[in-house]
């Protein structure tokens, strides 16, 4: 028996912050447990499959589940772990809800980076020890050479990649969630220190302490729990090859593939129509026009061209990153999930000071690997 | 009561682990090969690539490789960054460049250092290293079978 | 539960030390068996699902990223799923879902370790709350040595009596692993082998306990739509269970454990099994160390509770007996440990489909796939079935 409408009810995020020293990981995973239940006035009796999504690197310690599932309400429940990004845990959820073999779903993810080693450190590690890892290449450096080489094919400028971090900070500005916020200009961006060139400060994202937790329920269950369900309308998820000189990093197999499932599920043909608000995972700044691209809201190196003309700005007919996107707020593989929950804030009309005007059908992506080898793409509907 | 413990207190501890890595004999050819200032890459019958680093199969038709064939130690910068960050467990300090080099006779890119080139200043340097010129091999004169063999990619 | 997803292919790695491959070379060979079998090619998978304990087990964190090629995943959906030693049981579970859900008719689960490249116990005692549970756990063997101590009190037993029974299990499972071309540690030995060798962690000695292994598993999971064109008689999924409970000793029962009865009794009530001895035809039970396939016996429902040393001694569980539990050997003999679980589903399919080779239980019917991970937490069930 497969069930073919499933709604995000419910959902909380914490106040991501550069350190959070006072909460432990288990900590900040009740608290959203907690608050997304309450959001949707449930307990943690009525859910019936707990999915969490958390990185044992990350969290310094061996099967971070064994200590948090208990923090998620996982008591006796079917739990399982996604190693990976949040949104994949949420796709899981999904599934399992498909099958018809349980009503509701708690997703859960979370980050605390300040406790760890730092990202570099922790991505060079995820490369193979014999090419890739000697040679340091990890998630920076790896972005960072993708930035040029995307400056050099498209003929993009360093100008237009600081664009994007100016439009994301600002718009993290109006989100009582989001970690870096600041009203800023292209020409403080452009000066901001080099990280690995062309990188920048201003232009990567930080690493935040923060959780997410998402409820998902079946259609009727759904519509008993609020009057505002955000249905799931597609999702899909793929990846590219491991060797970075093995891939096109213009044209990522991974996000072409994910979209294209997704849209199908979702019947979209135009995203650029058809989409309302998109919340997109651009750990570094030029990765939102690349993606654009990719997603299909503008054709082949158009990305900049797509922001200079205002479309993905707050008051264009797509607002991508309206919560400020990862530049803003990185609680490593609680940022997918986060997506998620932004987006429907969106579709609930719950999105405060970042709310966007009449949104009835939203797009949440993430990435993880280096240069973006993984991917996923959900998109939702009133 | 009343705790008077520190809220914000902390446990700080370093994991260290030693481990052996089993490379495959495709990997242990290809490091010998640069011993012998030689890059093999090995070819996928199925979709024609050759694949540098070598490897057992091709990841894309997923069927084993048939032919090992020497490419160039010359090729096309693709990309590169410039490191100036530092951190724990880093392979050296910054500031250092890495690059994807085309190299002549493979399909796919090989990432190495690219070296040569004064980095203090990150805009002089930015400037001195060229995507789409041709860049070759810097061997170390002491080789010994690993990726080390070669120290660097320089502007030819 | 109806028939809407099956097992219908398998492919094992030859399990031991294999510094002979790559880690992505040795997922490859699994793959590449579980292709052959089915007659598939990676165009016919429609997502992927992937498995191993913590990267630092091996020293590369998020090692999907890696292992995508020898999986063959380019441009296909791929999933990594991780819960400590349940996670081989995990992935299957993810598959069966992603095939369930409707969405996905051809789904490649895979698991896989390879521990001689890193520090097992190094890093498993990482595992838990750092201030208050890392101090006193040294890994996997002390803290199942505890379950046993426990085991015997609680239910008033003789330790030598349960030695004795368990030394049964190890010669019953080295043994099996003699007709299993795949497995890691085979011997023939005697209780006494058993008895006399030297304590590794009070009460276990070495033959009681699991090696570390080098290993990959792969399991093509169908829908009904495709199942039968690909297998002549697939293995159907016919009840899950999973659950998990507190992390530390203290707060529960680690003998009458309650995680493991509710998973049991989840996946029991799907696929209508009422008398276990009866309804089963061969488990595969989560064994890495033998005192444990004891207490499995008991919160199975294969005899009461603390009275698993006479099912140990009565045959039953042998080969020959009417509910042989690993006939493949166990992971007392293979413990490649994010494959393991998976290993167990895969025994258990290739019974059902009649593809055991010489430890094949004749009219094998009905199968159970087992296992178990965490602080004494996550208990994993399938069943399969015709
Ligand atoms: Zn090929």
């Amino acid at each position: 028996m497969t069930v073919n409408e499933v709604a995000v009810v419910g959902f909380a995020q914490t106040k991501h912050r550069a350190r959070i020293r006072n909460q432990s990981s288990s900590d900040l995973v009740y608290q959203v447990t907690r608050e997304a239940l309450d959001s949707c006035s449930l307990t943690a009796k009525d859910i019936g499959t707990l999915i969490e999504s958390s990185s044992d690197y990350w969290e310094g310690t061996c099967c971070s589940d064994v200590v948090t599932m208990e923090a998620a309400g996982g008591y006796l429940k079917e739990e399982s772990k996604v190693e990976d990004d949040g949104a994949l845990a949420f796709i899981y959820g999904y599934l399992r809800i498909r099958s018809g073999l349980f009503d509701t779903a708690l997703i859960v993810s979370q980050t605390h980076c300040s406790q760890s080693p730092p990202l570099p450190t922790l991505s060079n590690l995820s490369c193979d020890p014999f090419y890739q890892r000697p040679i340091g290449l990890e998630e920076q450096a790896a972005a960072a050479l993708q930035m040029t080489a995307y400056m050099k094919k498209y003929g993009a400028t360093e100008e237009d990649v600081a664009q994007v971090a100016v439009k994301n900070l600002g718009n993290a500005v109006n989100n009582p969630y989001a970690h870096r916020k600041v009203k800023t200009d292209i020409d403080r961006v452009i000066k901001s220190k080099v990280t690995a060139y062309p990188l920048r400060e201003l232009t990567s994202s930080p690493t935040s302490d923060g959780a997410c937790a998402v409820i998902l329920a079946s259609g009727k269950k759904a519509k008993q729990i609020t009057d505002t369900p955000v249905w799931i309308k597609g999702i899909g998820h793929s990846v590219d090859d491991y060797f970075l000189g093995d891939r096109n990093l213009m044209e990522n197999i991974g996000l072409r593939s994910a979209a294209k499932q997704a849209y199908k599920r979702a019947s979209i043909d135009n995203p650029l129509k058809q989409l309302d608000v998109a919340e997109i995972c651009e750990p570094y700044a030029h990765q939102e026009l690349l993606w654009t691209e990719h997603l299909g809201l503008c054709g082949k190196g158009q990305g900049a061209k797509l922001l200079r003309e205002g479309v993905t700005t707050m008051n264009g007919s797509l607002p991508v990153n309206p919560s400020g996107g990862v530049l803003s707020t990185n609680p490593y593989v609680a940022r997918g999930l986060i997506r998620i929950a932004e987006a429907s804030a969106q579709l609930m009309g719950k999105a405060g000071k970042r709310q966007v005007g009449d949104a009835e059908t939203g797009l949440c992506h993430s990435v993880s690997g280096l240069g973006g080898q993984l991917h996923c793409v959900v998109v939702l509907g009133k | 009561m009343k705790s008077m413990a520190n809220p914000e207190s902390v446990l700080k501890k370093t994991i260290e682990l030693p481990y052996t890595w089993a490379m495959g004999e495709p990997t242990a050819k290809f490091l010998e090969g640069l011993r012998n200032k030689k890059i093999f890459g090995t070819k996928c019958l199925k979709c024609k690539r050759v694949l540098v680093p070598a490897r057992k199969f091709c990841p894309r038709c997923f069927v084993n490789t048939k032919e090992w064939i020497q490419v160039s130690d010359q090729g096309t910068l693709r990309t590169y960054t410039i490191v100036y960050y530092s951190y724990p467990g880093q392979v050296k300090p910054p500031p250092y460049a890495i690059g994807v080099v085309d190299l002549e006779g493979a399909d796919t890119g090989f990432s190495h250092y690219v070296g040569g080139v004064d980095l203090s200043d990150p805009a002089k340097a930015a400037g001195k290293i060229r995507v789409g010129s041709k860049y070759r091999a810097v061997w170390s004169r002491k080789r010994e079978g690993n990726i080390f063999d070669i120290e660097y990619f320089t502007l030819l | 539960m109806e028939k809407t997803v099956a097992v219908v292919g398998t492919g094992q790695t030859n399990h031991g030390k294999r510094f002979d491959v790559s880690w992505p070379e040795l997922v490859h060979e699994a793959v590449e068996r579980a292709l052959d079998e089915t007659n598939l090619t990676m165009q016919d998978v429609d997502a992927i699902v992937c498995g191993s304990m913590p990267g630092m087990l091996e020293g590369t964190s998020d090692p999907h990223f890696w292992l995508t090629d020898g999986i063959g995943a380019y441009g296909k959906p791929v999933m990594r799923i991780a819960t400590c030693g349940s996670t081989g049981m995990s992935v299957a579970l993810t598959a069966f879902y992603h095939v369930a859900s409707g969405l996905f008719d051809t789904v490649l689960a895979v698991g896989t370790e390879k521990q001689y490249e890193g520090s097992s116990q190094g890093v498993i005692s990482q595992m838990g709350d750092p201030h208050l549970i890392r101090p006193f756990f040294p890994g996997a063997v002390a803290g199942f040595a505890t379950q046993c101590v426990n085991y015997v009190s609680k239910y008033g037993l003789k330790m030598e009596n349960v030695a004795e029974a368990a030394a049964m299990i190890s010669v019953k499972c080295h043994s099996d692993a003699l007709d299993n071309p795949y497995a890691h540690i085979k011997a023939k030995l005697t209780v006494d082998d058993v008895l006399k060798s030297r304590v590794i962690c009070y009460p276990m000695r070495l033959w009681d306990c699991s090696p570390t292994s080098d290993g990959a598993c792969a399991v093509v999971f169908a829908s009904t739509k495709v199942a039968k064109e690909i297998a002549e008689e697939p293995a159907w999924v016919k009840g899950v269970g999973y659950a998990g409970d507190e992390q530390f000793y203290g707060d529960k029962d680690m003998v009458d454990w309650t995680a493991c009865k509710t998973a049991v009794k989840r996946a029991y009530d799907m696929a209508g099994v009422m008398n276990p001895l009866k309804d089963l035809d061969v488990a595969e039970l989560y064994n890495p160390f033998t005192y444990q396939e004891l207490l499995w016996y008991e919160l199975f429902g294969f005899c009461e509770k603390g009275r698993g040393i006479d099912v140990a001694r009565n045959g039953v569980t042998t080969r020959r007996g009417d509910l042989p539990c690993d006939p493949s050997g166990g992971n007392l003999c293979t413990h490649p440990i994010g494959a393991t679980g998976l290993i167990r589903v895969a025994e258990a399919a290739n019974q059902v489909m009649g593809r055991a080779g010489n430890h094949q239980i004749p009219d094998a019917e009905t199968a159970l796939a087992h296992a178990m991970g965490g602080l004494m937490q996550f208990n994993g069930v399938m069943i399969l079935g015709r």
